[in-house]
C-alpha cells in the first residue's frame, strides 16, 4: 500500500492508501467514540457513533468503514460530526434502562464512557423504553438484554472467532434481539470473550454477578497456567480475593483472547476443599500444627528415613504440571543438592522408556501463516483453546488441515481429511507418510521403512506436507501413552526435516515446558515416576499431586506412596482423600495468582507473574515452602530474597535437553488402546473445583467413548461403567479403541 | 421432519445456487417446510432445515424471524393478508377490515375458532392501482368492496 | 403512450415468447449471439438514450455498466430487483405479469455487456401470479435456445434463475436484497465497497430494477437516440407511473418523461367526483409529499419534480384529495419504516420507532405542544447517518408532511381530533 498524506482535524498525518479511518486515528491518539468497531472483528458499521465530517461527502462518515484516500480532509470534532455523534447517542440512550447504579458493568463501559462527552441530559423521549426478555445462556454468561445496543459484537465473535455461530440477531427493526437459538446455553470453550466485547452490561460474568463495581478492585497483570500457551490475564481482586479475571492484549501470546477455563478457573480458589493449615499425622491421625512444627516433622521424617540411614537414593521428589518455574527448581535443587536424581512430572505417562521427545520449532503467531497443518492426536481445541485459535485463523486465510485421530471431534474450522484410525496404526501410517514424503524428496528410503506399504491416505498426507511452503505438525496428547509414542515423536521429527515442516509438540500440558527447562526429570542414574513407585522409596516431597488424577498408574501409585515404611510430604492446594492416606505431613501451599512464579509456554518464552492476591490463611507460596525446607536440611545455595531471583538462577543455567532413543518401531499393534485423557475442564486442581465451568456442557464431558464393535469385545454396553467411566458408544472412535475422557476422579486407570 | 417431497422441492431451489451456497435456498425450504407443518415453523422445523441445508440453527433463525412471510403462532389454514398502507388506506381499507373482523367474528391476529381463517394486517402489498386489496394464499384479490370480500371469505373452505 | 415495457399490452397472451418477438422481441440477443454488436455499442447506446434506474435512485444505467470489471477473471452476476415494495408502487408487478421476455432479454443483454454468464431476478415473496408467469417465460426462452450456455452455437452464455423473497421491504435495498440472495436476513451493507467490486457471493454484480431491465432491448432495437427523444433533457424515454389513490381510474401508466402532472392525473380519471387535490406524493412513499398548487404546475421528469420539491423515485404517484387527514397518512407511512427497518442501525431502528409513537400518541389524542419540534428534530437526527437509504425515507415525509400541512398537526395536538375527519 502506498504511503498518503490526509488531513485530520487540521494536522497531517502519514497513513497507508486503503487503511480505514479509524485505525489511523487510534494510531494517532484521536479519540473517536465507536461501539460496534472491535480491532479483530469483521467491520458492522451499524452503531454510526464514529461518525465523522468527510470534506467533500455529503452525509458524514463512518470512521470505522471508511477507507482512507490520498489528501482526504475529516473533521472528528466539527459542527457537523458533533451532531451526529450527539444524534447517535441520544438514540441510543432511549431505550437503555440507564441503570447504571445496579449494572454489573457500571464504570466499565463503553456507553457510559461515551455518553458523558456526548450525550444530552435530559431525555426527550418520553414514550416508554423497550424492555426485553432475558434467556439463559448459561453458566458462564449472565444477560441483560434490556441493555445491549444491538452492535452485534457478541455475534461476530460467535462466528468469526469461537468459529460456531451461537449467539444471533433474530427479528427486525426495533424488535432486533441478540440472542443464542437454542435453549442449552453457549458451547465455545471461548465464550467468555463475549463478556470483554460486549460495550454495554448486556453481557456479563455470571459468577462475578453484583459482587463489586470495577473501580473497587485492584488489577494485577498476570498469567494463566493451564495450558500451554500462557495467557496474558488480568486478575480483579478485591480485599485478598480474585474477583474476576479478564484478557489482557498480548498479540504475541493470546491476542485480545482467553479460554473460559483461564478465565473461570479462579472460582475454585475459595472452595471449601482448600487445604488451609500444616498437619501431620500422629499415630494415623491427622493434626493441625504450626508451620515450624510441620516443618520440623518434615525434615526429621526426612533424616529418620533417608539422610541417617544414608539412603538418599530412596528419596524421591514428583510434581504437578501446573507448578511454578521456581517450584520446578527448587524441588529439584533440593533433591540433587542431598544426592538424589529420582525426579519426574511426567505422572500421566504408562512407559516412560517410551515417552514423546520433541521440540516445538514454531511461534504462536506464525502458526497463523502456516499453508497447512498436520494435526496427530489431538483434540485441540478443548486442549490448547488459543492455539486452535491461530490455526482456525490460518485455515480462514486458506491453510488446508488434515487430521489423524482415534475420534472424531468437532472441529471449528474445516478440515482437508480427518483420518480416523486407531492408535495402533498410528505410528505405521506416519511410516508411510515418512516414506512417502522421502519418496517426494527423493531421498534412499531407509531400512526400517522398506517393507513399509503406503496407503492412499499416506500418499495424500504425504503430498500435502511436500507440496507446502509453510506446514506445521502438530503432536497432541492422545499420543502420550500410545504404545509406539516414542516412534511417532521421531517419525514427525523426521517427516519435517524432510519437507518445510515445523513441528508443535502439546503432548505435555500446563506448566511442562517450566518442568524441561528446569531438568525436572531424572538425571543419570534417577528413577522416573514409575519406576519410583515400583522401587519402595522411603521417602518422597510431592507437589500439589492428586493421585486418581495425576498418575497413569493411579491405584499401584496410591499403593506404593501407602507403604508404612515411605515417608511422604505433601505440599497441596487442596485437601484430597487419598493424599491424606498417604501422607505424613500436609503443608498448605498458595495456588494460582497467589504466588508469584513463571510459566514457560509452547514457544520456550518465560513469563513471569506477580502474586494478586496474598496466599489465603496459613498457606504459604511454595516455593518458600521449599526454599524454608532446604534451609531446615542445611543446604547450601538456598539464599534467596524473592522469586525473580530463583528465575534469573533457572534463565543462566544451560538448559537440559531431553535425548531421545534412536530405535523407530513402525509395525501395526494389536488390541485395544486406551487413550485416557482428563476433560478439559478437569485438567488441573483449580479448574475441578471451579464450580460454573463445571457446570457447563464441556465441564460434564465423562465418557470412555467406543465404537459398538470394541464394546462387544469388551462386553460393555452404553451407560455402563469402563474404567469408573459412564460407556458411551460411538461410531466416531476409532475400531480398537477406547477414548475415555474423565471428569472426577477415579482410581481404576490401568 | 422434512418430508421426502419436500425435499424434492428444497433441492431444486439448491440447484439454483453455486456449490457450497446452499444456504441461499434457506428462504424457499422454510416456506416449504411450513407450508407441511401447519403454516408455522417451530424451533424444531427451523433447525431441521439449517441441518438440511448445513448452516447453523441461529442463521435459519434470523432469517424465519427476520421475514414476514413466517408465522411463529398458530395460524388458520387461510392467512387473508390485508393491505392497510397508504393507497389501500386512501380507499377505505381500515373500514373494509373492520367489516372482515365483524364478519369473521375475531380481530386481526386471532384465528376464527374453527380454525379456518385468520386475517393480518400486512404493508403494501405492491397491487395499489388495485386498492384496496388483500391475498390469500397465492392469490391476489383487488377493487374489494364490502360484498365482494363476502363472496370471497364465504367460498374458503 | 405504452410505447416499450406495456408496448404489448393490447394483444392477446401478451406475455407469450409468440407475441414478444412479433413485435421485435429478442432481435438484439440475436445480434449479440451473432457477434453483431460489442459491449462498448450497447453501452454507449445506453448512455446516449439517457436511460436512468427505474428502482428509484435514477443512476444512469449505461454508466453503471461500464463500471463492471468485465474482463476480471471471476464469475460476476447481474441481478434484476423485482422486489417492489414501496407503497405507491405496482408497475414492476406488471412487467412480470404482461412482458416477462423484456426483462429476461434486458438481464441477458446486461450478462453479456458486463461479462456475468449468471443472472438471478430477486422477486418478492407474495408476486406469486408474477412468479409463475416469469418462470413460464423462461422455461419458454429456455426451449427456444435462447439461453444456457454456448447459447446457439456461440461463446455466449447467460443462465438465469428467479429467487423469491418471503416479505421485507427493505430487501429492495440492493445491498440487502444480494444478503437475502445467499439466504440471509436482509440487512444492508455499508459501502464501500460496491457491488460492482464485492457484490453476490462476493462476485463483481450489477443490480438494476424489472423497469431498467425491460427497457434495454427496445432501445437497443430502436436506437438510444429514438428513447432519448421520447423524454426531455436528463430524463431520457418514457416511464411507468402507478397513479394510486384518490383517482377515478387508479392505473399504470407508461408515457414519455417530462409529461405535465395535470395530464396525467387527467388520465388517470381526475379526482373524484365532489372532491379536490389536496397533496400528492409523487414518486413513492419515500419521496416528500408536495401540495396540489405545486403538484399541478409540475412535470413528470427527473428535473421536473426534484425542482417541485420531491423526487421521481419509483414514479408512484400517491394523490390524495380534499378528504385525507394528512396526520393520519403520515402516520400510516412512519409505521411502515418502522415495521421495515431492518434494525441494524442506531438512527433507523431507535428513531423510526420514536417517530412512530410520537406521531400515534398525537393520534390518541394526546399531543403535546412541542411534538412538532420533536418530530422534526427525531427525522433530523436520523437524515443522513444511517447504513442505507430507508433511514432517509423515513425521514423525508415527516419533514415534509410537517412542512406542508403543519396547521394540521397543531390542530390534532391541540384539540385530540383531526382536522379533516373530525
Ligand atoms: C429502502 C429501499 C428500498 C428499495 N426498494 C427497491 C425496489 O423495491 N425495487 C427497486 O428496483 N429498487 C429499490 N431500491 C433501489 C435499489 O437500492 C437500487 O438502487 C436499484 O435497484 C438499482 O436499480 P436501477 O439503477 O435500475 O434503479 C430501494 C432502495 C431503498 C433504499
Ligand atoms: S449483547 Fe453486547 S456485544 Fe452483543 S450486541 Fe448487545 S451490546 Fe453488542
Ligand atoms: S437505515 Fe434502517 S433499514 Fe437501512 S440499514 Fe439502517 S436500520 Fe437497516
Ligand atoms: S464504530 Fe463505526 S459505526 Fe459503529
Ligand atoms: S398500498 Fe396496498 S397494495 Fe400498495
Amino acid at each position: 500500500m502506498a504511503d498518503i498524506e490526509i488531513e485530520i482535524d487540521g494536522n497531517l498525518v502519514n497513513a497507508k492508501a486503503g487503511e480505514i479511518l479509524i485505525a489511523v486515528t487510534d494510531r494517532e491518539g484521536i479519540s473517536v467514540p465507536r461501539f460496534c468497531y472491535h480491532k479483530k472483528l469483521s467491520i458492522a458499521a451499524n452503531c454510526r457513533m464514529c461518525l465523522v465530517d468527510v470534506e467533500g461527502a455529503p452525509k458524514p462518515q463512518p470512521a470505522c468503514s471508511t477507507p482512507i484516500a490520498d489528501g482526504m480532509k475529516i473533521h472528528t470534532q466539527n459542527e457537523k460530526a458533533k451532531a451526529s455523534q450527539k444524534a447517535v447517542m441520544e438514540f441510543l440512550l432511549i431505550n437503555h434502562p440507564l441503570d447504571c447504579p445496579i449494572c454489573d458493568q457500571g464504570g466499565e463501559c463503553e456507553l457510559q464512557d461515551v455518553a458523558m462527552d456526548y450525550g444530552s441530559d435530559v431525555s426527550r423521549f418520553t414514550e416508554g423504553k423497550r424492555i426485553v426478555a432475558d434467556s439463559d445462556i448459561g453458566a458462564l454468561i449472565q444477560t441483560d438484554m434490556t441493555r445491549c445496543i444491538h452492535c452485534t459484537r457478541c455475534v461476530r465473535f460467535g462466528a468469526e472467532v469461537a468459529g460456531i455461530m451461537e449467539m444471533g440477531a433474530t427479528g427486525r427493526g426495533e424488535d432486533l434481539k441478540i440472542e443464542p437459538f437454542l435453549e442449552e446455553g453457549i458451547q465455545s470453550e471461548l465464550s467468555g470473550n463475549m463478556i470483554d466485547v460486549c460495550p454495554v452490561g448486556a453481557l456479563t460474568s455470571k459468577p462475578f454477578r453484583y459482587e463489586l463495581r470495577s473501580w473497587q478492585m485492584n488489577a494485577v497483570s498476570n498469567v494463566a497456567r493451564h495450558d500451554l500457551v500462557g495467557s496474558n490475564i488480568i486478575t480483579q481482586t478485591y480485599k485478598g480475593k480474585v474477583k474476576r479475571i479478564v484478557a489482557k492484549d498480548n498479540e504475541s501470546i493470546n491476542e485480545t483472547w482467553i479460554s473460559d477455563r483461564d478465565r473461570f478457573s479462579y472460582e475454585g480458589l475459595s472452595h471449601e476443599n482448600r487445604l488451609l493449615a500444616p498437619q501431620i499425622k500422629v499415630e494415623g491421625t491427622w493434626k493441625e500444627v504450626e508451620w515450624n512444627v510441620a516443618l520440623d516433622f518434615a525434615t526429621r521424617g526426612l533424616a529418620n528415613n533417608v539422610f541417617n540411614t544414608h539412603q538418599t537414593d530412596k528419596l524421591g521428589a514428583l510434581a504437578s504440571n501446573t507448578a511454578t518455574l521456581e517450584e520446578f527448581h527448587l524441588l529439584q535443587k533440593i533433591l540433587r543438592s542431598v544426592g538424589s536424581e529420582n525426579i519426574d512430572h511426567r505422572l500421566n505417562v504408562k512407559d516412560l522408556d517410551n515417552a514423546i521427545s520433541l521440540e516445538s520449532s514454531i511461534k504462536l503467531a506464525g502458526l497463523e501463516g502456516v499453508d497447512h497443518a498436520l494435526v496427530i492426536g489431538s483434540n485441540l481445541r478443548l486442549e490448547q483453546p488459543m492455539i486452535s485459535h491461530r490455526l482456525r485463523k490460518a485455515n480462514l486465510s486458506g491453510a488446508s488441515i488434515d487430521v489423524i485421530n482415534a475420534m472424531a471431534f468437532d472441529f471449528n474450522y474445516r478440515l482437508n481429511s480427518e483420518n480416523i484410525i486407531s492408535p495402533n496404526q498410528t505410528a505405521a501410517m506416519l511410516a508411510g507418510v515418512l516414506k512417502s514424503v522421502l519418496q517426494n524428496a527423493q531421498v534412499e528410503i531407509p531400512d526400517y521403512l522398506v517393507d513399509i506399504k503406503v496407503n492412499d491416505v499416506a500418499t495424500q498426507l504425504a503430498e500435502k506436507l511436500s507440496q507446502s511452503d509453510n506446514s506445521v505438525i502438530v503432536l497432541g496428547e492422545h499420543i502420550v501413552n500410545n504404545p509406539q509414542a516414542a516412534s511417532i515423536a521421531n517419525l514427525v521429527s523426521e517427516i519435517a526435516q524432510h519437507t518445510n515442516s515445523t513441528t508443535l509438540n502439546v503432548s505435555a500440558t500446563a506448566n511442562s515446558m517450566a518442568a524441561n527447562m528446569t531438568g525436572f526429570v531424572p538425571g543419570k542414574g534417577g528413577l522416573d515416576v514409575n519406576a519410583m513407585l515400583a522401587a519402595d522409596l522411603k521417602a518422597y516431597i510431592l507437589l500439589d499431586i492428586y493421585p486418581q488424577y495425576d498418575f497413569h498408574h493411579s491405584l499401584q501409585a496410591v499403593e506404593a506412596l501407602s507403604n508404612e515404611d515411605t515417608f511422604v510430604i505433601s505440599l497441596n492446594s487442596f485437601k484430597d482423600d487419598a493424599v491424606a492416606q498417604y501422607s505424613d505431613v500436609l503443608l498448605p501451599i498458595a495456588s494460582f495468582y497467589e504466588t508469584s512464579g513463571s510459566h514457560v509456554n509452547v514457544e520456550g518464552e518465560v513469563q513471569s507473574f506477580a502474586a494478586a492476591v496474598n496466599a489465603p490463611s496459613d498457606t504459604k507460596p511454595a516455593w518458600k515452602v521449599l526454599k524454608v525446607l532446604a534451609d531446615l536440611l542445611e543446604l547450601p545455595g538456598f539464599h534467596y530474597a524473592d522469586s525473580t531471583q530463583v528465575t534469573s538462577e533457572v534463565m543462566h543455567q544451560s538448559h537440559k535437553q531431553h535425548v531421545h532413543g534412536e530405535s523407530i518401531d513402525v509395525k501395526v499393534k494389536r488390541g485395544v488402546n486406551v487413550i485416557w485423557q482428563k476433560s478439559p475442564y478437569a485438567v488441573d486442581v483449580l479448574s475441578r473445583h471451579a464450580t460454573s465451568l463445571q457446570a457447563t456442557n464441556i465441564g460434564q464431558i465423562n465418557s470412555a467413548s467406543m465404537n459398538k464393535a470394541t464394546a462387544k469385545k469388551l462386553e460393555v454396553a452404553q451407560d455402563d461403567e469402563y474404567l469408573g467411566v459412564p460407556v458411551a458408544i460411538n461410531e466416531a472412535v476409532a475400531n480398537n479403541c477406547v477414548f475415555v475422557n474423565a471428569n472426577h476422579s477415579t482410581g481404576v486407570q490401568s | 421432519m422434512i418430508s421426502n417431497k419436500a425435499k424434492k422441492q428444497i433441492d431444486a431451489w439448491v440447484a439454483k445456487y453455486p456449490e457450497g451456497h446452499q444456504s441461499s435456498a434457506v428462504m424457499e425450504a422454510l416456506k416449504i417446510v411450513q407450508a407441511e407443518n401447519d403454516n408455522r415453523l417451530t424451533s424444531d422445523t427451523i433447525q431441521a432445515v439449517a441441518d438440511y441445508l448445513a448452516m447453523p440453527g441461529i442463521a435459519a433463525a434470523e432469517v424465519a424471524t427476520f421475514y414476514e412471510n413466517y408465522n411463529h403462532k398458530p395460524v388458520g389454514k387461510h392467512t387473508i393478508r390485508f393491505c392497510h398502507n397508504i393507497s389501500c388506506m386512501l380507499n377505505g381499507s381500515d373500514e373494509l377490515i373492520t367489516h372482515l373482523e365483524n364478519k369473521l367474528g375475531v380481530k386481526t391476529g386471532e384465528v376464527t375458532p374453527d380454525g379456518l381463517i385468520n386475517v393480518k394486517k400486512v404493508e403494501c402489498l405492491g397491487a395499489c392501482v388495485g386498492a384496496p386489496m388483500f391475498q390469500i394464499g397465492d392469490q391476489y384479490y383487488e377493487n374489494l368492496t364490502a360484498d365482494k370480500i363476502d363472496e370471497i371469505v364465504d367460498g374458503l373452505k | 403512450m405504452n410505447e416499450v415495457c406495456f408496448k404489448n399490452l393490447d394483444q392477446k397472451d401478451p406475455w407469450s415468447l409468440k407475441t414478444y418477438e412479433a413485435s421485435g422481441g429478442y432481435s438484439v440477443w440475436r445480434k449479440i449471439l451473432k457477434g453483431e454488436l460489442t459491449p462498448e455499442q450497447i453501452i454507449d447506446e445506453l448512455k446516449t438514450s439517457g436511460l436512468r434506474g427505474r428502482g428509484g435512485a435514477g443512476f444512469p444505467t449505461g454508466l453503471k455498466w461500464s463500471f463492471m470489471p468485465r474482463n476480471a477473471n471471476m464469475q460476476k452476476y447481474v441481478v434484476c430487483n423485482s422486489d417492489e415494495g414501496e407503497p405507491g408502487t405496482c408497475k414492476d408487478r406488471d412487467i412480470l405479469r404482461f412482458n416477462p421476455h423484456s426483462v429476461i432479454e434486458g438481464m441477458a443483454i446486461g450478462g453479456f455487456v458486463m461479462n456475468a454468464t449468471k443472472g438471478y431476478n430477486y422477486i418478492r415473496g407474495e408476486f406469486m401470479e408474477p412468479f409463475y408467469r416469469f418462470e413460464d417465460a423462461l422455461k419458454e426462452a429456455y426451449d427456444a435456445g435462447l439461453l444456457g450456455e454456448n447459447i446457439d452455437g456461440s461463446s455466449v452464455s447467460f443462465d438465469l434463475y428467479t429467487h423469491l423473497g418471503a416479505g421485507a421491504y427493505i430487501c429492495g435495498e440492493e445491498t440487502a436484497l444480494l444478503e437475502s440472495l445467499e439466504g440471509k436476513k436482509g440487512q444492508p451493507r455499508f459501502k464501500p465497497p460496491f457491488p460492482a467490486n464485492i457484490g453476490l457471493f462476493g462476485m463483481p454484480t450489477t443490480i438494476n430494477n424489472t423497469e431498467s431491465f425491460a427497457s434495454v432491448p427496445d432501445i437497443l432495437a430502436k436506437g438510444g437516440q429514438w428513447f432519448a427523444d421520447i423524454g426531455v433533457a436528463n430524463s431520457g424515454g418514457c416511464k411507468l407511473f402507478s397513479v394510486t389513490g384518490h383517482v377515478n381510474k387508479p392505473e399504470n401508466f407508461e408515457v414519455p418523461m417530462g409529461l405535465p402532472f395535470k395530464d396525467l392525473l387527467e388520465m388517470a380519471g381526475g379526482i373524484r367526483e365532489g372532491r379536490t387535490l389536496k397533496a400528492v406524493i409523487p414518486g413513492g412513499s419515500s419521496t416528500p409529499v408536495l401540495t396540489a398548487e405545486v403538484a399541478m404546475g409540475m412535470t413528470m421528469d427527473y428535473d421536473g419534480i426534484e425542482k417541485a420539491g420531491s423526487m421521481l423515485g419509483a414514479g408512484s404517484v400517491i394523490i390524495m384529495d380534499d378528504s385525507t387527514c394528512m396526520v393520519e397518512a403520515l402516520t400510516r407511512l412512519a409505521h411502515f419504516y418502522y415495521d421495515e427497518s431492518c434494525g441494524q442501525c442506531t438512527p433507523c431502528r431507535e428513531g423510526t420507532g420514536w417517530l412512530y409513537r410520537v406521531l400515534k400518541r398525537i393520534m390518541d389524542g394526546n399531543g403535546k405542544a412541542d411534538d412538532i419540534d420533536l418530530l422534526m428534530s427525531v427525522q433530523d437526527k436520523i437524515m443522513g447517518n444511517t447504513i442505507c437509504a430507508l433511514g432517509d425515507a423515513a425521514a423525508m415525509p415527516v419533514e415534509s408532511f410537517l412542512r406542508n400541512f403543519r396547521e394540521e398537526f397543531e390542530y390534532y395536538i391541540e384539540h385530540g381530533k383531526s382536522m379533516v375527519k373530525g
